[in-house]
């Protein structure tokens, strides 16, 4: 109640005046009433009613996201979970009454059940999950990789990303480098092949990784040069080392050659292989066995075959007949023979015949399987060359790789002083293993730290015009002939 | 397992990708890297579609069967890798 002297000031000015008065209950008037002179003038007053509507209470119904007791599978929602439910508390009644009409709303359009996280982590353990998810994620990881846009608008946009592509003239140019963190990293490429089937497939061997010692020991991997993806497509281990395998014959009647440093060749069916087919001891003058280190067979031969072994000396051998085992020795490097290729490319000549090898002693030798003193001697590397290799198309090309870390590819017809192309590899690394795509346009090469490394020769370089081949005999004349001049000059110089 | 983990978290760190989901056959989805209503609107759409989608393939030739299902919209590409009992999603944004 108000103070008395103020109501009766307004009761006056009531009175007198007429106004209007707003009463906050029936006592204000009754006091007002009596508290007036006589001479009461009673009459009606006009009452205007106001409204004032009830206060609002202002409330937020924002929903979360994540609906409190909703279950997550991931670990650190409690947290989060707590705050929001504390900040729920805070919010008048309505809004979670609101909040729970409509957890309840998505729970009914949610699926019917709920799986627990037991029932879950049992799914994920199954083998059909397992067999799913290897093939489903092989998938997806190429697809992800592709940046193809087939919605690409060429109009308009810039054209930066055509400049590219403008290197093709290039010599030789880094395709694609291959390797695994896990797999591949520090361990050596001990072989490589390219798939006959599928041109885009390369299969890679390793040895031991020496930091690892309880990984596997040897290592193949697949891997696919069609797709961006940089891991590999399939992956295999073994107990031992892989240092080299080769398959001989046709797809039908077909043997698994090894061969190692005791001197012992096996040939394996691939239906049985745990145990050789037939052995074969490569012994030289039936004294000593010869350590192989290196192994070719011709195109399209499976019995005669050339071996390299440690003692620097190659030897022609072949596997069945009255002759099986060493046939001739050829000598002529100084150190072991670290590769061998028997030449390939057919053509309107054949050359057969030849055949090349690489060493420690720094030297690539060209031979002829009827000559056993070399043909040619490639001096222009400076550390052990590792391996050769003869280009599947061009008759005069082959490639080589050193210590250095260099690439070369050397093409007879034209100069046999220095290679006609040579890239060398970043990194302080040595390559160790070379390798020609079956179509001879790419090189796959190993190195000593686990990465394969593919590149694209420019097509001027590899693709053999139509008189190589009659080029190339003549290149084998001018250099028979400086031969036989060179070991006459020598042999003069020792009567001399 | 571990292998499973390992290239989940492949699939989840490569360039662009926004969430990766797996989901059985009823379109429970039982991992997943985006949060709980995302995931749930995505496994129940995109089960549907690719329920859809298989009897299309089906329908026109019953000896085939689907193997892929890849959707381009202008902000991202969403891929889905069906099975038998399950199906990968992977939602990428291709521009990045």
């Amino acid at each position: 109640m108000g103070d008395r002297s103020g109501l009766q000031a307004a009761s006056q000015l009531f009175w007198k005046q007429g106004c209007t008065m707003m009463f906050k209950d029936v006592a204000d008037f009754c006091i007002c009433v009596s508290m007036t002179r006589r001479g009461l003038r009673l009459g009606m007053a006009k009452v205007t009613q106001v409204d004032f509507p009830p206060k609002e209470m202002v409330s937020y119904s924002k929903e979360t996201q994540t609906p409190t007791d909703t279950q997550t599978h991931t670990q650190a929602r409690p947290e989060e979970e707590e705050d929001e439910e504390e900040l729920a508390e805070a919010k008048p009644a309505e809004d979670s009454q609101e909040k729970k009409a409509d957890q309840e709303e998505k729970q009914e359009e949610a699926p019917p059940k709920e799986l627990t996280e037991e029932e879950k982590m049992h799914l994920l353990h199954s083998d059909e999950f397992l067999t799913f998810f290897d093939r489903g994620s092989r998938i997806v990881e190429r697809a992800l990789s592709e940046r193809v846009d087939v919605c690409f608008d060429y109009s308009g946009r810039d054209l930066e990303d055509k400049e590219g592509e403008m290197q093709a003239g290039a010599k030789m140019s880094l395709n694609r480098t291959f390797s695994d963190e896990r797999w591949s990293k520090n361990r050596v490429v001990t072989c490589l092949d390219w798939s006959p089937q599928y041109p885009e497939l390369l299969v890679a061997s390793y040895n031991n990784n020496e930091d690892v010692p309880h990984e596997p020991d040897g290592v193949a991997l697949v891997w696919n040069m069609k797709y961006k993806k940089t891991t590999p497509e399939y992956t295999f281990h073994c107990q031992h080392p892989v240092y080299c395998v080769n398959v001989v014959g046709t797809q039908n009647a077909h043997n698994l050659i090894s061969i190692s440093t005791d001197g012992k060749m096996c040939s394996w069916s691939l239906d049985m292989l745990s145990q050789p087919q037939d052995c074969l001891e490569l012994v030289f003058k039936q004294s000593k066995a010869v350590a192989v280190t290196s192994m070719a067979f011709p195109l399209g031969d499976v019995n005669n075959f050339v071996v390299g072994s440690e003692d620097g000396s190659v030897y022609t051998a072949c596997r069945h007949g009255s002759k099986a085992g060493i046939s001739d020795v050829f000598e002529g490097h100084h150190g072991p023979v670290t590769g061998l290729s028997c030449h390939s490319a057919g053509g309107p000549v054949d050359f057969s015949h030849l055949f090349i090898s690489a060493s420690f002693d720094w030297t690539v030798k060209l031979w002829t399987t009827k000559s056993t003193r070399p043909l040619y001697s490639f001096e222009d590397s400076c550390d052990y060359v590792y391996d050769v290799m003869w280009s599947p198309t061009h008759p005069a090309l082959f490639a080589c790789v050193d210590g250095s870390g260099r690439l070369d590819l050397w093409n007879l017809n034209n100069d046999t002083e220095v290679p006609s192309a040579s890239v060398v590899v970043d990194g302080s690394t040595a390559l160790n293993r070379v390798r020609w795509s079956h179509s001879g346009r790419e090189i796959a090469t190993g190195d000593s730290d686990g990465q394969v490394l593919v590149y694209d020769v420019g097509e001027p370089i590899c693709v053999p015009k139509p008189d190589e081949w009659s080029r190339l005999v003549h290149t084998l004349m001018e250099i028979n002939e400086n031969r036989d001049e060179g070991d006459e000059l020598a042999a003069q110089r020792l009567v001399a | 397992q571990a292998e499973v983990e390992e290239t989940l978290k492949r699939i989840q760190t490569h360039k662009g990708v926004i969430g990766t989901i797996v989901v059985n056959a009823e379109g429970i989805p039982i991992r997943t890297t985006l949060d709980n209503s995302t995931t749930v609107q995505y496994a129940g759409l995109l089960h549907q579609l690719t329920m859809k989608a298989r009897s299309t393939v089906r329908d026109i030739d019953p000896q085939n069967d689907l193997t892929f299902l890849r959707i381009r919209s202008k902000k991202h590409e969403i891929m889905v890798a069906p099975d038998k009992e399950y199906m990968l999603i992977v939602i990428q944004n291709p521009s990045e």
